[in-house]
């Protein structure tokens, strides 16, 4: 056992302040990454001492340089490297790395995160550990004629899937064998641009299904528990946008059944830290194995906020060599909480990122409120990085209460410079089959006629906004030159002030 | 020319949205407000923090000016976006009368919805094309996106090139509808 004293985060944005602010509790001293594409980041703010990488010149982006990341560890004489989410987090070879130079890394072991993030290999476990899985190519495909042959066998539609994948990244639905030949070229375009790994499977499509995954932990000692579930289906593009914990369509014995199976996979891998074990639930209850995620997950805050734990806490615990303190029994679900995304996207035009600045920013405030965030006012999105800003995630007694608390919540989280997914999840929230917890992967797409939410008035009182500032620069232009001569500028509010006191 | 106050209050304006609805605004600074001649009572502030609401029937609306070009306006209201050409009763009537002698193009411009980098083109000038068609594929965020056809017709000109890099709203192939 190793006590850890300092922590490299090689992540950014909030996931970089979340784990500093558990190292920070934890008595651990945090160290970062600056980059060049912004110097000025939040999350640098956060930290007790900050590497600066700002002079990369070459093609590898700086978190994602294996080498460099490691070799400075060993510099400042670090313990321990934590990867967060993306980047490096799933990456094998980062893992073993940090093994190899002594570093600990915060995560579970190169073999089992190879084994799971090869989806072949990862279905081929639960297979053998009667977990149940979906129809589909024993192994990837050589080319698209072996699809043909899959898909005939299994009736469409069928779905292809990168073997590195994740994200939806290179995935495609495919309703006829016409579509085999365009798509197969696509996705394996997208898997070997995405996760440097042309390879891809194919499986059968399960229309409409809900996305449940389990929170998992395990220690180096082997023990294992999960941390019950957490409800994804609110998906675009495969791209989550809220998640909750519980699901409202577990009741305990499904959660019990599914816990299991989770338990199981982890056990088959010796799979030590925090994972994640995806599933399909489809209209019957039933549940199919997906995939496993390696990494602490952006989600994992709705768990905490359940469980009472600090899943990070944990992970650098198991990584120290402790036992879990905690046994399945001792593990309750709390309440429901509910996380929203809050991204730089343009929900109106396709949610496409939105690039700016945050001129204000102002949070609701409550005990029923938590904030992870990677962004202060004055931050600059850029368009090196996701588009996630930051992430709300509000608690209740009870689902509906939980419902009520995000309405208000989101009705006071204010940012000002560019557009974000807030009136999204507002639109959400007025949903009635969301409300009711009846929804699935495909309730954005069938039951959101509209996908921001919009009051009656609102459009008028925009016109008359634009009108007012219009109207109030035409006059300013002809009323105040005096005033622009003394280098005042003065803003139509202003003016409108000073009219009124005419 | 110094205006009088009197002069200022009795403006009006036609605010017209993107989907082309009409709201008539007549004298915006004055308690005297009427919006498509009802009298309306609306207040703009500034909060303490520098955010701008807009108070109306005793509710708050979070209100920004996203952006502004001479006459044309996109306004966020609770986040949610609106653009809107503001017009005087003189501008109004040229607008108007401009619209109805301007022909019907056939001219259809794709651009990109997003910044992001041309993988792959899929068609050739001279290529006829349905609706909803694959043009070229853009990748974005590390999405491959496919870039269809908003029209039925013919591309004409192809602007781009394979591993362009574009910037959101880049012309990336011009049509010509059927």
């Amino acid at each position: 056992m190793m006590k850890i004293k300092s922590i490299l985060i090689a992540n950014r944005g909030e996931i970089a302040i979340r784990i500093s602010q558990t190292a920070k509790k934890m008595g651990i001293k945090t160290y970062g990454i600056k980059t060049s594409k912004e110097p000025n980041a939040f999350y640098l703010k956060h930290l007790d001492g900050v590497i600066d990488f700002c002079d990369n010149l070459d093609d590898i982006p700086e978190f994602l340089d294996v080498e460099r990341i490691v070799n400075i560890a060993k510099d400042y004489k670090i313990d321990a490297i934590h990867p967060g989410y993306g980047f490096l987090a799933e990456s094998p070879y980062f893992a073993q790395r940090c093994d190899e130079e002594g570093i600990i890394f915060i995560g579970p072991s190169a073999e089992a995160i190879y084994k799971m993030g090869n989806k072949t290999i990862a279905k081929q476990i639960a297979k053998k550990h009667k977990v149940p899985l979906l129809e589909g190519s024993q192994g990837n495909l050589k080319n698209p004629e072996e699809a043909h042959l899959i898909a005939d066998k299994i009736g469409y539609p069928v779905i292809l899937k990168a073997a590195a994948g994740g994200g939806g990244r290179g995935m495609r639905i495919i309703e006829k064998a016409s579509q085999i030949e365009k798509n197969f070229k696509l996705a394996t375009t997208e898997a070997e641009k995405a996760f440097n790994d042309p390879s891809v499977f194919i499986e059968k499509y399960v229309s409409n299904p809900r996305h449940i995954e389990f929170q998992i932990i395990g220690d180096k000692k082997g023990n294992f528990i999960h941390l019950g579930e957490r409800e994804c289906s609110v998906q675009r593009k495969h791209q989550k946008l809220l998640e909750e914990s519980p699901s409202p369509a577990l009741d305990e014995t499904l959660r019990e059944k599914m816990g299991a199976a989770a338990v199981r996979i982890a056990k088959a891998t010796k799979y030590y830290s925090a994972g994640t074990v995806e599933f399909l639930l489809d209209d019957s209850k039933n549940f199919y194995f997906m995939e496993m995620n390696t990494r602490i997950q952006v989600e994992h805050p709705v768990t905490e906020m359940v469980t009472g734990l600090d899943l990070l806490e944990l992970q650098i615990q198991i990584a120290e060599g402790k036992p879990l303190s905690i046994k399945q029994k001792d593990v309750k679900l709390n309440g429901w909480a509910i996380e929203y995304r809050i991204n730089a996207e343009d929900v109106q035009g396709g949610f496409s990122p939105y690039l700016g600045i945050i001129e204000k920013l102002q949070y609701p405030r409550s005990k029923n409120i938590r904030i992870d965030s990677g962004i202060s006012e004055s931050s600059v999105v850029t368009p090196y990085y996701d588009s996630m800003l930051a992430k709300l995630i509000v608690h209740g007694e009870t689902r509906e209460k939980a419902i009520s608390n995000s309405v208000n919540a989101l009705n006071k989280f204010w940012i000002q410079g560019i557009k974000t997914t807030i009136p999204f999840c507002k639109a959400v929230l007025s949903n009635k089959k969301f409300k009711d917890g009846d929804f699935n992967t495909s309730f954005i797409e069938k039951e959101m006629d509209k996908l921001f939410y919009q009051g009656n008035d609102d459009e008028m009182l925009a016109a008359y906004l634009a009108t007012f500032d219009f109207a109030a620069a035409l006059e300013t232009d002809k009323t105040t030159l005096i005033d622009f001569e003394k280098g005042k500028n003065i803003s139509p509010w202003v003016l409108n002030k000073r009219l009124r006191s005419l | 020319m110094k205006l009088t106050r009197k002069k200022i209050e009795e403006a009006e304006y036609i605010a017209v949205s993107s989907q082309d609805k009409r709201y008539k605004i007549r004298n915006p600074f004055s308690e005297d407000l009427k919006i498509n001649g009802k009298k309306t009572e609306i207040k703009i502030f500034d909060d303490e923090n520098g955010f701008t609401y807009i108070l109306y029937k005793r509710k708050k609306y979070l209100a920004e000016i996203l952006e502004r070009s001479q006459n044309k306006y996109t306004v966020l209201i609770n986040g949610v976006s609106y653009v809107f050409t503001i017009e005087t009763p003189i501008s109004y009537k040229r607008k108007k009368y401009l619209d109805k002698t301007k022909s019907k193009s056939t001219h259809e411009m794709v651009q990109a919805p997003m910044p992001g980098k041309i993988v792959d083109i899929l068609v050739d000038a001279g290529t006829d094309v349905k609706e909803g068609e694959a043009l070229l594929i853009l990748e974005a965020m590390k999405m491959q996106n496919e870039i269809s056809s908003p029209v039925t017709g013919k591309v004409t000109n192809i602007v781009v090139r394979k591993n362009d890099v574009v910037n959101k709203e880049d012309v990336l192939v011009e049509l010509e509808k059927k």
